[in-house]
């Protein structure tokens, strides 16, 4: 058995090994196939408001740094259809998985164009980060099969990044409240979960007006997943699939009451679950070796990846080694 | 065996992603919503006082014919959110805008003589509702 010869030696980092841990080339194929399919379904279901910007008055575009940046000025009708019609084609396109690199950098560059006209007239949604990261590391990750049955260091950076991300959002929603709540735990104590559902409430939200305990709870329930987030990238097995349920449980629970979910960071959720699996006939691949331990045996041991068999053999033989850049 | 990764691959990779991150980091710390993709998550994350009120803001309008409506998305391509974000510069020519493009939007609809901003403030006792509300209107546009 072989490996490339980055992957060896006492110098590299653990934090650089863990990020190149190979994976399952049909894990990231599949979570790409499901993030491009994902776009035409938020552009045109799920949050039509980013194209109802179309007439939105020049008078209150309030443009990001970005847009400053980049000198963009209000998009007119034209530009917002234009590149509306661009970003369906190039993501259906892309879920096709050809031309990887070519399609999924399209995607990218027009989805952040989409969230610039969805964002720059006053009000900044903080669900689109990890789905832009996962935009941004799909094509990297190259070529990919949903049949695939090899691991790629690249698929593990793609994906480890997506999962990254998640986590980031979660972690940094407790600084940010913080930072604006004057503290987490004044935070906590605050009637932040009222507010939000007297201004928003549900048919099922509304009733919890009667039962604020519910609503102060909830508080504490959020803050212990957004801290307890970092797990998701070191729990495998049964613990991940009901840790990742208890954070989809909690998004679902959130749109109930108020109205609120953050779909496109739940499509990225999926990059920590084997979805290798869905394949059908090709078992997950592992990337562990059974004898000797050495720097494959320290890899299986970060990469939190399964994929063998009771006795520790690889079940599939495994690809035919690569370098691709 | 498996696919690897060149030297100058890894590099890049890695170099890309600290760059990400210190502008995540430096933006959660000290930016604002507006430095997208790399601002803090503030969305709830302001504290409500228990024992203060609750605001909300709406708009309203009044059409030629006399019948006040409550102002939707789909009136005006905005979401409340994106012009109650913008109430210390918003002005009252803001809502003449909005009523003009209300009138782009949806031409079969009876035209808006009026457009009021209305500020509902719901009273909090103990981090409960109380009940009491009271609406404040804030801008008035008139058309000529």
């Amino acid at each position: 058995m072989t490996t490339t010869a980055s992957t060896t030696g006492a110098a590299t980092p653990t934090a650089a090994r863990w990020l190149f841990a190979p994976l399952p080339v049909a894990r990231v194929a599949w979570l790409r196939t499901l993030v491009y399919l994902f776009v035409p379904l938020d552009v045109l279901v799920t949050t039509p408001w980013v194209a109802r910007h179309d007439t939105a008055p020049a008078s209150l575009y309030r443009p990001l740094q970005l847009d400053r940046m980049l000198g963009l000025p209000a998009p007119t009708t034209v530009v917002v259809h234009v590149v509306e019609i661009a970003l369906l084609a190039a993501s259906l396109a892309a879920a096709t998985g050809r031309l990887p690199r070519l399609l999924g950098s399209a995607v990218l560059v027009l989805y952040l164009e989409w969230m610039l006209i969805a964002f720059s007239w006053g009000k900044v949604d903080h669900d689109r980060f990890a789905f832009l990261v996962a935009l941004a590391v799909l094509p990297t990750a190259g070529r990919a099969t949903r049949r695939d049955l090899g691991t790629s260091e690249a698929a593990g950076f793609a994906l480890r990044v997506t999962g990254l991300a998640v986590v980031a959002t979660y972690l940094l929603s407790v600084v940010a409240k913080a930072r604006f709540g004057g503290g987490v735990l004044h935070w906590l104590d605050s009637a932040v979960f009222v507010r939000a559902v007297l201004r928003r409430g549900t048919a099922l939200g509304t009733p919890l007006l009667d039962h604020t305990w519910a609503l102060h709870a909830g508080q504490y329930v959020l803050v212990a997943l957004e801290l307890a987030s970092p797990l998701l990238l070191v729990l495998r097995g049964r613990a991940l699939w009901l840790l990742v349920g208890g954070y989809v449980a909690f998004h679902l629970m959130t749109w109930a009451s108020i109205g609120i979910v953050f779909l496109p960071h739940l499509v990225c959720l999926l990059a920590l679950l084997p979805l290798e699996r869905l394949s059908g006939g090709t078992r997950p691949l592992g990337w562990r070796q059974r004898a000797g331990g050495g720097a494959a045996g320290e890899l299986a041991a970060v990469s939190g990846n399964g994929g063998v068999d009771a006795g520790g053999q690889p079940r599939q033989r495994r690809r035919q080694q690569q370098r691709t850049r | 065996m498996l696919t690897g990764l060149t030297a100058t691959g890894r590099r890049l990779r890695v170099t890309l992603l600290l760059l990400a991150s210190v502008l995540l980091l430096a933006g959660t710390v000290r930016g604002q919503d507006d430095a997208f993709p790399f601002g803090p998550f503030r969305m709830y994350a302001t504290a409500d006082a228990p024992n203060g009120s609750v605001l909300s803001t709406r708009l309203e309008a009044v059409t030629v014919d006399g019948a006040v409506v409550r102002v939707g998305e789909g009136d005006i391509g905005m979401r409340r959110a994106e012009y109650e974000g913008q109430l210390p510069s918003l002005s009252a020519s803001a809502l003449g805008d909005l009523a003009r493009v209300h009138a782009r939007r949806r031409p079969d609809a009876r035209a808006w003589r009026i457009v009021r901003l209305v500020r509902d403030a719901y009273a909090l006792h103990g981090g409960r509702p109380t009940g009491a509300m009271t609406s404040t209107v804030l801008l008035t546009w008139t058309a000529p």
